[in-house]
Formats: structure tokens, sequence, C-alpha cells
């Protein structure tokens, strides 16, 4: 396992494989707590932090349930600071016709909703734009300057 | 039973399920200059490939678990999967078959999503039948679930028609991207009519560990050698027989001289021709 | 004389009492979740003076001649049911009329789509041939097991027979129950109870059309047979964790009770036992869909009690909010003109129409 060949890939560090000799369920892949997530825009603060092998580490989710869903917005810690971000593109298993990522996806936004970066590498889910129109999110989440700063849907 | 009342009308054994009407589209030239005919196939022709139809339509296998099968339930739900068939062209297709799925979406511009991708996955049975789509967009990977009667599905194009060595792909998630990667604008390859389905023998290089799943253990075909330690694959043979532990006599037979394990071959042989 | 009347009133009295009482000891002992305390007990053996329905059959010795006379017999008489009266249609449905239900059978789920692009998951239940066999008005029902001893607003009772089978099978006291309506015996039989206008006279056919489409009815049905179960799954308990030192306890149901006065189990206490296998309601689900060749349902949702290929009764629902807002077919369905195969709701996508696709943006 080479960690710098990973990091190019993208990926999270390896999870600590329980020992424990009882029936285990799956790897779910949900967003919680403690959860590392890959920041897809091109913002100072990830790339620097992507780049140092630090990535943010989840630390609430601001949902009923503690677990992410797309377009939920997170508060995760990067570099020491404290920043929000919405989940764009996760590794849990979707509903149909949801697209389903390799890698658990982050676009760092402010406490206003504007998004910190100018540009998203990676393909964003259209989902957004149906949770934008049909349902009303309460904590700042604006999709429409995500949308628009997004380069490719799937 | 004895049917009293002229409203119930006498069910008729299924015996065979008629298939003329349904359009069995491939990427084949003649396919794509006649779309809506009827295919014009001879008994004998119509017999030959209704053989395979378990493989081209899966989905039309019965249930595998046998409680929940009816045989008026069956029935209804063949004749709505015939129903949908005869709205859009539900191509065959398998497994390692590269696919264009166009749906509507109505919150995109244009009011359609197309993904191309490769079929990783195909299961369900009846209405309920599903696949994943698989291709690596601006080197990430993205996998699409979709049910095939889902009527919001409006075209579903084979661009590629084959078969790999596996019956599931998954293992591309560990593999590297470069297997994953398809031209979302790529053309649809076209076959001769009538040739067998393509296999591709590819073996996809796997990325170091730590993977989704355990592929040393699947025995997988398309996938090259893997270089793991040698506990891995001692402990992939332990696992892959779990119920010799439970087979007194071969345990027992390792245990006695080699001449007196001859002797069981020797009667169990015996046995056979009597 | 007084004395007399003391003691009686200090009877009743002391059975009021204990009556709350044990109201008390049940409800403290109650959670939210569990409702099998209402429930009616559940009937595990038939009584004794109950019409046996099967014969024993000995090996008859019946020519193959003799065998089909009898078959042809049995196929003359029954040929041709029809209700021994005319069905009195001049009745003005209104929500207090209350209607019959009907015998069917649960034969599997699939899933349908909605105009909108939503999935569904749809059960598929299929009406069997429901004849009337008997109905007994309000003043005449007088069952010998009642749950409760006053009944306000009486109903009548329309017992209602499914599935035609061979009389050969079945006892004479079992065939007896079928002579009066002309009907063929039945393989079985169900009690529904009726507003005295909603009466159908013996020999009429019920059908998938009794219940419109896009109606909300509830579903009765004995549930799957799970065996002896553990409190976690009969119950729903947490269990104990599975590591951290806890040791030969982790399934278990941990304290059955306090201590000081009270201080035992009280009855109804959570514990393993027998699970399924009991008659339970699903309440207000929607019927999407119609056939009528062959006389099945499709109801909204998955949870429908029993297994594929068991008996249901499908009822008019009772939920308040799910009251039909058109008049129903009252008292029932009446076949006349020629009906098309399927029926859908305005909300459904039939198979047989063009994909969804979305024209205008909202």
């Amino acid at each position: 396992m080479n960690i710098a060949s990973l990091r190019h890939i993208g990926l999270s560090s390896q999870q600590y494989i329980s020992k424990c000799y009882f029936h285990q369920t799956a790897s779910l892949g949900e967003i919680r707590k403690m959860a590392r997530l890959r920041v897809v825009d091109n913002s100072e603060i990830g790339k620097r932090a992507m780049a140092e092998g630090k990535p943010p580490k989840c630390i609430h989710v601001y949902n009923k349930t503690g677990v992410g869903k797309i377009g939920d917005v997170v508060l995760v810690a990067i570099k020491g600071e404290k920043k929000k971000g919405i989940l764009v593109g996760l590794k849990q298993k979707q509903n149909p016709k949801v697209p389903k990522y390799d890698c658990n996806n982050l676009v760092l936004i402010d406490d206003n909703g504007t998004p910190l970066g100018t540009r998203i590498h990676v393909p964003i889910p259209t989902i957004l734009r149906t949770i934008l129109k049909e349902k009303t999110q309460n904590k700042g989440a604006d999709y429409t300057k995500l949308l628009g700063i997004a380069s490719r849907f799937v | 039973m004895i049917n009293t009342t002229k409203n119930f009308v006498k069910l008729k054994t299924f015996k065979v399920f008629n298939f003329r009407n349904v359009y069995r589209s491939c990427s084949t030239e003649a396919s794509l200059n006649n779309t809506n005919e009827e295919e014009n196939a001879t008994q004998e022709g119509f017999k030959k490939s209704f053989a395979e139809y378990r493989h081209i339509y899966p989905e039309f296998l019965p249930d595998p678990e046998v409680k929940l099968r009816n045989v008026i339930r069956e029935k209804l739900e063949r004749k709505d999967m015939i129903a949908r068939r005869s709205q859009i062209a539900i191509p065959e297709f398998y497994v390692g078959s590269i696919l264009s799925v166009t749906t509507s979406d109505p919150h995109s511009p244009g009011k359609s999503e197309t993904f191309v991708g490769i079929c990783i996955k195909r299961e369900g049975c009846g209405l309920r039948a599903k696949f994943i789509l698989r291709n690596v967009i601006d080197h990430e990977g993205i996998e699409v679930l979709y049910e095939m009667y889902d009527p919001t599905i409006q075209k579903i194009k084979v661009l590629r028609l084959e078969k790999r060595l596996d019956d599931e792909l998954l293992y591309l998630r560990d593999a590297l991207p470069e297997y994953s990667t398809f031209d979302p604008n790529m053309e649809p390859e076209l076959l001769v009519e009538g040739a067998p389905v393509p296999v591709n023998s590819l073996k996809v290089k796997l990325k170091p560990r730590p993977w989704v799943d355990r592929w040393e253990r699947k025995n997988l075909q398309g996938v090259q050698d893997i270089d793991l330690p040698e506990r891995f694959w001692v402990k992939a043979a332990k696992v892959a027989t779990p119920w010799e532990k439970y087979d007194l006599m071969k345990i027992y037979k390792k245990t006695i001289p080699a001449e007196e394990q001859r002797k069981y071959t020797m009667k169990s042989n015996h046995n056979c021709k009597s | 004389m007084s004395q007399v009347l003391c003691n009686i009133l200090h009877k009743t009295a002391l059975i009021q009492l204990e009556e709350k009482f044990r109201h008390l000891i049940i409800s403290n002992n109650q959670l939210i979740r569990n409702k099998s305390i209402n429930l009616p007990r559940p009937r595990l053996r038939n009584p004794t003076w109950l019409t046996k329905k099967h014969r024993s059959l000995e090996p008859n010795f019946l020519t193959q001649e003799n065998k089909e006379f009898l078959k042809e017999v049995v196929s003359d008489k029954y040929q041709n049911i029809q209700p021994q009266s005319v069905i009195n249609t001049n009745i003005e449905w209104n929500s207090k009329l209350k209607r019959t239900g009907l015998i069917c059978k649960k034969i599997g789920v699939y899933p349908m789509w909605l105009q909108n692009g939503k999935k569904i998951s749809t059960t598929l239940i299929q009406v069997l041939d429901n004849h009337v066999v008997k109905y007994i008005s309000p003043e005449e029902h007088n069952p010998p097991r009642k749950r409760i001893e006053k009944i306000i607003n009486k109903k009548g009772c329309l017992i209602i027979g499914a599935e035609a089978a061979d009389p050969f099978l079945f006892t004479k006291e079992y065939c007896g129950i079928f002579k009066g309506s002309g009907v063929i015996p039945k393989k079985f039989l169900a009690r529904f109870f009726v507003s005295p206008e909603a009466v159908l006279p013996p020999g009429t056919l019920l059908t998938a059309m009794h219940f419109p489409v896009g109606h909300y009815v509830d579903i009765r049905g004995k549930t799957t047979d799970r065996g002896f179960q553990g409190v976690m799954k009969r119950h729903g308990f947490k269990g104990m964790p599975a590591s951290h030192g806890v040791t030969k306890t982790h399934r278990r149901p941990g304290n059955i009770g306090g201590g000081g006065e009270k201080g035992r189990v009280w009855p109804g206490t959570k514990m393993p036992g027998h699970m399924g296998n009991r008659y339970r309601i699903s309440r207000g689900l929607k019927i999407w869909r119609i056939n009528t060749k062959y006389n099945v349902l499709w109801v909204s949702g998955q949870a429908i009690p029993g297994e594929t290929n068991s008996l249901v009764y499908v009822y008019d629902s009772l939920v308040p909010s799910k009251k039909p807002t058109e008049p129903l077919p009252f008292p029932t369905f009446l076949h006349g003109d020629e009906l098309p195969e399927d029926i859908y709701d305005k909300e459904v996508h039939s198979f047989e129409g063009p994909s969804i696709l979305f024209d205008e943006s909202k």
C-alpha cells in the first residue's frame, strides 16, 4: 500500500480492520462524524489540505440523523480550521438513477453558502437540482452557486 | 377444481412463452435499418434462439424463491414486461457490454440525462430487474444503478455488445481506472447479424490493496495474477470449501495408509458400476 | 332486605374496583408499541360443536363410469349460480353504511411507477370466486362467543364463501351450509358484518370490481409464523453489547420487574414466546389498479400480513382520512357492460403507455 499512489488516486487511507470474530455488516460507507472526505473544488485551503495528505474530517452533519446524504451540509475540520461543506458525491449505495462515486466528495462553502473555490473538477450529480427545487433546506444550503461553478454533470 | 361461473376463465397451462412479438435488438446493421419490424424468424431459427433466451432475457426466468411463485402473478408481471418492451427497445446485453442510457430528468436542461458505462452487474427478476453501469469521468469513478422497466428511461442503447470472463465485474472498482474509462460520446460498434456474442478475455490489473472485497477468494477469471503474500492464498483455500470440514470420510481417508485408501476408491468404483 | 341489597351493592362495587385495578395493571405494563393486549385473544382451537369440514376419504370402489356420472351431476347442478332474489340497488350510499368485504388471496408483490416518476411497491391481491352463502339479520345473529355483551348499532352478518371445490371431499353437514343458497360448496367461509341495507341475496357473485380503483382498503391476514422467538425479534428489545466484558448476556431481556410491595412479574410482561400466525390488519391501503379478467387488485405497500398464496380478507377502510369521496357501488358492483381488462388509477403509469417525459419546467 503506497500512500503516494493513493493520494494520486484521491483515496483516503486504509481503514482499521477490526479483528473481532463476530458477525459484522458489510461496510456501508456512510458519512458520519470522523469520516474523511475529499475536497473537489480548487479552493486554496482545500488544495493544500489534500496535497499534504490531511483530508478534511467531518465533525458534524446538519441533519436529523447523523448520516450525510448528497446535498447535505457538513461541518469539517480542515487544516486546524472549521469550515462548512456540501456533500457532492458519496461512496454509499444510492437510489436508482443517482450516481455512486468512488470517493466521498466535498465542496467547501462559507456560512452564506458561497463556495470557496471557483471550479469543481469532478462531475456533480443532477439530483442536486431536484433537491434545490423540491425540498427546502434551512441551513444555508444554496446550491445555485455550487451548480454555477460545476463544470460537468452526471 | 370445478369452475361454475361464466366470469372465471379456466387458466391455460403456460408452457411456451411467445416472444415473437418482442423486438430483439442488438447492435446489428439489420436492426438499425428496420427498427420496428418484427423479426421474420423461421420455425427452426426460432427454436434455436429460444434455448438461449434464458441468457438473453434472464429477468423473465421465474423467481428463484419457490415460496414467492404464483402462476397468475407471473403471467401478469410478464404481460407488463412485454407491454413495456413494446414501448422501448430493451436490448440484449450482458455483463461487460457498454451501454448508453437516456433517462428523463425534470430539472435538467433538455429534460433528459444520458449516461454511458460498462455493465458490471445485472440482477433481479421480473419488473425488478436492475443493472449497474460504471464509467470514469474526469478521473472520478461513477456508478449508476438503473431499473430496467422504469418508465422514466427513454432509451437503452448497446454501444458494444460483448461478454467477459466473469459474471460480475465489481472488481473494476479496485482495478486501474483505465479499465473502466469509456468515451461518453462513443459510437455504437456494429456486429455481424447472427454471429455469437464475442467474449472479451481481457485480464484486468488490480490496484494494490486495500480493496472493496477479497478478490483473491472469488476465483476471478478476468483478473491478472494477483500478487499477494502466501497467507492470503492459504486462507482463501481454507474458506473456499467450508463443507469439507464436515466430510468425515475425507478426513479419515487421509489418516489411513495408502493401500487402504485405494481400497475405498476401488469400492466406490465398484458401486458405480453396479 | 336492606342487608341483602347492601351485600349486592358491596359485591358489585368490589367487582367494579377489581376491573379498574386490572385495567391499571395492564396499563402500567403497556408500552406504546404493544397493542396486543387490546387485540382479540387469538382463537387457537375450534370449538367442539363446529361443523366438521373434511370427510375422511376411504378407498372408494366407484367405477370410472360412476365417477364421471357424479362429476356430471355436480356440474349440472352448479352450472349457473344466480342470486336468489333481485339485488336492491335503489339505496343511496352514504358513509355510515357498511358494505361487505371479500375473501382474497395474496399472490405476490411487484413494483409500479407513478406519473411523476416515483416508484411504489404494490401487492397483488386476487379476489377468489366469492359467492354469498347466507345472510343473518342483526336480530337473529347471536354467536355463542361474544367479545362484548352489548353492541350498539348491531350489524347483520353476511356469510361469504370462496374457492369452489368438489362437494365429494366435504362432510354432509358442511355441504348443508350451502344447501339453501344453491352455491357450490366452497373451501373457505367468512363472516362480514354489514348494515342491513347492504344485504345481498344468497348466490350473488362478488368480484374485484366491488372495490373501485383509487379506493382505500383494510386488509386482514394471518402473519407469517416465525415460531418460538426471542425477545429481541419478538418485541424489539435492544439486547446487550456483543463485547466489552459482557458475560453470557447478549440477547436476553434483562430486568423483568421491580421490587417493593408488588415485587412480582406482572401479567403481560414481554418475554420470549411464539411469534406470528396471528391475524393482523394493514389499514388505509390504496388500490392502484384492477384486472377484471383475473380479478386482481393492486394494493399499495408490501407489508400485508401473510405469506404469498395465503388467504386475506379485504374490507373498506375505516381510517377517517381515507374515507371515500365518491359514492361506492352499493351494495356491490353489478356487471353490465363489458369492462376493460385493466383499470388504472389516474396517478399510476400504465406499462402500455409511453415513457414518462417531463415537458414543462416547474
